[in-house]
């Protein structure tokens, strides 16, 4: 009897060691984008912006940034997240100026100059539209542990799979969290009142 | 969600002079449409309702336009954070006595390579081409694409 009494001490020990670990992973997980992780969006790079200009890091630094990578060929999710992006704009009203958005093409080899410009700018003439050279973009989306593949359709076509999420980034370059297409509308939004804040 | 509601009220609301459908026997198709898509876009992403009133199981084997170099059935999916398109090579399931609907689950008609730049009021012609009710013309109204809904990328209420 006094060994099935000490059993269940332990055992309720156990549940409060279980209970403690997770309410301090929960916390610690939700503090997480407030502490300065490495500053991986500091990490150099060189592409080229819809006007034709060569940019790097440093004109993406000194403003939190919203960063979203697709490609111009994909006819649901990409244009999708950049309609949403141009609302939330939209809904940050002036205080979107405080707010960088961008979108990495992921398929450079089809999307160049032109065809960035004309994207999106149909979505938000405020979402600047990179692009440049396979290896730049593959050098960035490592960087930036952004996945994209090319995958092959039927009759030579191909497709690209990529990172779906918006990722967000501090003024200082640091990871700040993402915006994911399944989350609501306002969810989002507070994300990016967060972040510019 | 919202989409299917919309669906329905539209049903409802509109008159039958302007609704948009097609019979074909014992196929219901309800407002094949397609979403405007920015100048230059080398794609577009087309969606229909299809209600197989009949007693036996039907399937969309292809989808043909004269407007586009081709178009695939494909279903775009996001797992684990990864967006991925995958070819319908099979075409799309229509068993008896149910609506299969093209924008819910990812599932989309992609016009590859149209023909020129179409925008919001243009028409697209098609033809479905259904493995028992046979080939069916209809047209594709492109449509303005609404800023916080998520066509083909699910159901889920937003
Ligand atoms: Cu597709």
């Amino acid at each position: 009897m006094k060994s099935l009494r000490v059993l269940r001490i332990v055992l309720w020990a156990l549940v409060l060691v279980v209970g403690a670990g997770a309410a301090y992973l929960f916390l610690s997980a939700r503090n997480a984008p407030v502490d300065a992780g490495p500053a991986v969006y500091a990490t150099p790079f060189t592409l080229i912006d819809q006007d034709g200009n060569e940019v790097t890091e440093a004109d993406f630094l000194g403003k939190p940034s919203a960063w979203f990578y697709g490609f111009t060929h994909c006819p649901d999710v990409c244009p999708t997240t950049l309609s949403e992006m141009s609302a939330l704009l939209e809904a940050l009203g002036p205080d979107a100026d405080r707010l960088q958005a961008v979108f990495v093409s992921i398929d450079p080899e089809r999307d160049d100059v032109a065809t960035m410009k004309d994207y999106v700018e149909y979505f938000d003439d405020r979402i600047v539209g990179l692009t440049g050279s396979l290896e730049n973009v593959s050098a960035m989306a490592k960087a930036r542990y952004i996945f994209f593949e090319k995958v092959p359709l039927e009759g030579g076509d191909y497709t690209m799979e990529h990172s779906a999420s918006v990722h967000l980034a501090d003024a200082g370059g640091s990871f700040f969290g993402t915006l994911d297409g399944e989350e609501p509308f306002d969810t989002r939004l507070q994300k990016l009142r967060r972040l510019i804040e | 969600m919202k989409k299917l509601l919309l669906v329905i009220a539209t049903l409802v609301v509109m008159p039958a002079a302007i609704a948009h459908d097609f019979d074909a026997g014992s196929i219901y198709i309800d407002h094949p449409m397609v979403e405007e898509a920015p100048p230059g876009a080398r794609v577009l992403g087309g969606y229909v309702s299809l209600h197989n009133q009949g007693a036996e199981d039907d399937r969309l084997v292809a989808i043909e336009s004269t407007a586009a170099e081709k178009v695939e059935m494909h279903r775009s999916v996001v797992t684990d954070g990864i967006a991925r398109m995958t070819p319908l090579t099979e075409g799309i399931e229509l068993p008896a006595g149910e609506m299969v609907w093209l924008g819910s689950d990812g599932i989309h008609a992609m016009f590859i390579g149209p023909d020129k730049r179409y925008v919001a009021g243009d028409e697209i012609p098609a033809t479905l081409v259904f493995e028992k009710a046979g080939r069916i013309d209809v047209t594709f109204k492109v449509e303005e694409r609404a800023t916080t809904r998520a066509p083909g990328h699910g159901d889920h209420a937003q």
